[in-house]
């Protein structure tokens, strides 16, 4: 009876009913075990109680703000959370990011799109993921070489544009914050220089995109940061 | 002012007050006329006395040293008598009828050095003397009298003439009051201020040139209470330092104007005080006009807003009913045993909800900018991420439009809010494909304005142009391209708009000629510090 491996279970968190439903809906339909909550306490109490494999959070919730919700759990776990929010909360989405949100999407949204986001985050916390380089299109980043190819031909990048890709590949698919970049490739107190994040990924775009003004890969989430998309429909 | 002396002195002195007003027009003044003397000038009655008395012993002291019949120096003093009439005021002339005919009849008539009076003849003579010198006086007095009239007639129409040319020049309500104040203060010599009628009882005018005391504005707050003159010159609070005239139009109190004069200062000939209503009256009139227009101006603000009401719940229902009926049309026909395809029916359904998603978005934008719940939070942006960021936002609405983008290498990064900027964006690419026909290309350009130190960006179709006479209203809400057959809020450029100044920017439609719209945004052209290229 054990041949079948465990569903991974995520457990919603939305006061709307239909969100919900409409949510499990799509889930089960693509192999995933739901549990439910309709307020941020609930929430918590399910999250304690069955260790789900991640968890979709709506900022809006009756009882409690999510980002406090998002807060609550982040003191005892560093489960991946996925947060929904509404047009034009840019400021309240950069708060849950910056307060430990994986990622978000905004309402509405489509089906593909949120199983997008969720595999992405689903192979960050793999154990077993221990890869040597990372494909994108005809991108190909040799980790262990420090190398980039496009179609096979080598790339030419400096170290600094180097890690920034390294960055998103290592993250790809999830949206990374500015002041997560920042901090990362230029330490802390760079936190807020957003023009180096702005010309080093103008570098980088003409160097690896086809059509640098449209870029397929390396995505700007506008007043966010950036993702870069592996998975292209 | 009780003894019969204070009133003839006051009398005498009050006849002066408008004799500088009568000099010519533009005699140096800053308006143009002069304003009242409020003093009494240096010609004083005891003055004219003396200089009465002073001629009449000089002809006298003439007269005896000459050896000239009496009857002749009779002439010679009513000589003397007319002229003194011609320089002084009616007592005085009358002093010098008497005295000179005294003098006639003591020094020369004989018996001389004596008033006793030989016959008949020289008894008519005498008389006749008294009653043509006193005639005489009189004559000339009225006819100074009369032209002092005119001239005053003359000064207060003049003195209108400069106030109703003050206020024609001036535009608004603040405007004409202090110019009226200024030919006041000019006019009269003191110091104006008006006051006029609030909720909150009398508020003066920020031209009011002295700002009254608790006391004055009591008096004030009489005088628009009552409807009544009130004040110094007045029987009302006569102790006031300034005097109160209501400003009432058709049973309404308006304000109250008041007038501060120096202390010394009277105000007391009916042509000073006609004068001075006169002004209280134009300054009621215009106050009066003002009330009126702004009455008008709301009122066609509140049919004006009815209108947008009304647009408002036909564009919203419009627009929110059709993909509504798209999708439940779309969900019916999905249920099992009905026709159609069910991949046909996901892209109806796709293409509703996407418009409605935009319909929501710009009524909320709308909303925020509104309600100034819009707070821009700019940081450096890349021109190319935020058309590229559009574009994936728009997806197919852009489908049937080639979009080139031509941005130059050395484009700058600006400061702007990001999410803002592609709402900006988006909503001039979505209008330019949704005015457009399908298969015209649209054009994105961006780049420097050195004339004004200004980063743009240009979104240009291909598509027919602009109506003629949509350009005035083009950014105002609810105003949609073609009223009749296109759809959509009309709230998309209005939006851009509003974001734009949000963010000390701005949008302008352009005008260049041949086919096709352009819409550039501009915004300030920062500058960063430098980026270190490793």
């Amino acid at each position: 009876m054990n041949a079948e491996p465990a569903k991974p279970e995520v457990l919603v968190i939305d006061d709307e009913n239909q969100i919900r439903r409409l949510l499990r809906f799509t889930l089960e339909d693509a192999g995933y075990a739901v549990c439910e909550a309709g307020t941020g306490h609930d929430g918590l109490v399910a999250a304690a109680h069955r260790q789900p494999d991640a968890i979709i959070l709506d900022l809006g919730l009756p009882d409690q703000p999510g980002v406090e919700v998002l807060k609550k759990l982040r003191e005892w776990s560093p489960l991946p959370v996925l947060i929904l929010s509404v047009f034009g909360q840019e400021g309240s989405k950069v708060a849950a990011l910056d307060a430990g949100a994986d990622d978000y999407l905004t309402k509405p949204f489509g089906g593909a799109e949120l199983l997008a986001r969720l595999r992405a985050l689903l192979r960050r916390v793999k154990p077993a993921e221990t890869v040597s380089s990372i494909r994108f299109g005809a991108i190909e980043v040799d980790l262990v070489k420090r190398q980039v190819t496009k179609e096979a031909q080598p790339v030419k990048l400096t170290a600094r544009e180097y890690d920034l890709l390294r960055l998103l590949a290592t993250h790809r698919d999830k949206v990374l914050t500015h002041r997560h970049i920042l901090s990362e490739l230029w330490g802390p107190r760079m936190e807020d220089q957003t023009h180096y994040l702005r010309v080093f990924m103008m570098r980088l775009r003409r160097k690896l995109e086809d059509e640098p003004d449209s870029p397929k890969y390396l995505q700007t989430e506008s007043g966010i940061g950036y993702r870069l998309v592996s998975e292209t429909p | 002012m009780s003894s019969p002396a204070t009133l003839f002195l006051h009398h005498i002195r009050c006849s002066f007050p408008l004799a500088a007003l009568a000099a010519p027009v533009g005699s140096g003044s800053i308006a143009g006329h002069r304003r009242f003397e409020w003093r009494a000038r240096s010609r004083t009655p005891l003055r004219e006395i003396g200089e009465v008395l002073g001629l009449i012993a000089a002809v006298t002291a003439v007269g005896w040293f000459t050896p000239l019949d009496y009857h002749a120096l009779g002439q010679i003093y009513l000589l003397t008598v007319i002229v003194l009439c011609l320089r002084v005021g009616r007592w005085p002339a009358l002093i010098a009828a008497v005295v000179s005919g005294l003098a006639w009849n003591f020094v020369f008539m004989p018996p001389r050095l004596s008033f006793s009076v030989l016959d008949l003849d020289d008894g008519l003579l005498l008389g006749t003397y008294f009653a043509v010198a006193l005639i005489a006086g009189q004559l000339t007095a009225r006819i100074r009298a009369q032209e002092r009239f005119e001239r005053q007639r003359e000064a207060r129409a003049t003195a209108l003439f400069h106030l109703t040319r003050a206020l024609t020049g001036a535009r608004t309500l603040d405007e004409a009051v202090a110019a009226s104040l200024r030919q006041a203060d000019e006019l009269f010599g003191g110091q104006t201020a008006v006051l006029l009628s609030g909720d909150e009882g009398l508020r003066p005018h920020p031209a009011s040139s002295f700002s009254l005391d608790t006391r004055e504005l009591a008096v004030a707050e009489w005088a628009g209470r009552n409807r009544h003159e009130a004040g110094r010159f007045t029987r009302v609070s006569p102790e006031a330092a300034a005097l109160h005239l209501p400003l009432h139009r058709a049973g309404t109190t308006l304000g109250v104007l008041a007038l501060r004069l120096p202390e010394q200062a009277l105000l007391s000939t009916p042509e000073q005080r006609e004068l001075f209503e006169a002004f209280a009256t134009q300054i009621a009139l215009l106050i009066e006009r003002e009330k009126l227009r702004t009455a008008w101006e709301r009122e066609k603000l509140l049919a004006e807003s009815d209108r947008l009401h009304r647009t408002l719940l036909d564009c919203v229902s419009h627009e929110l009913k059709t993909p509504l009926s798209v999708l439940r049309s779309a969900a019916e026909n999905l249920r099992p045993g009905q026709p159609g395809g069910p991949s046909q029916l996901a892209g109806e359904i796709l293409t509703a909800t996407s418009r409605l998603d935009r319909v929501v978005a710009n009524l909320l934008n709308q909303t925020r900018l509104e309600s100034g719940a819009v707070k821009p939070q700019p940081d450096w942006c890349d021109a190319r991420d935020l058309v590229g960021a559009a574009r994936r936002a728009l997806g197919d609405a852009l489908a049937a439009h080639p979009v080139k983008i031509e941005i130059p290498a050395d484009m700058p990064l600006f400061m702007a809010d990001a999410p803002l900027m592609e709402q900006v964006i988006t909503n001039l690419l979505h209008n330019a494909a949704h005015h457009t026909p399908a298969g015209t290309p649209l054009l994105v350009t961006a780049g420097v304005d050195a004339a004004t130190d200004r980063v743009f960006l240009t979104v240009a179709d291909r598509g027919p142009g602009l109506a003629p006479g949509l350009r005035e209203t083009l950014f105002q809400k609810f105003q949609r391209g073609h009223p009749t057959r296109s759809t959509g809020l009309g709230l998309g450029l209005s939006i851009v708009r509003g974001l734009m100044l949000a963010q000390g920017g701005d949008v302008e439609v352009g005008d260049h000629p041949g086919p096709g719209a352009s819409f550039t945004v501009y915004l300030p052209h920062a500058r960063h510090g430098s980026v270190p290229h490793e």
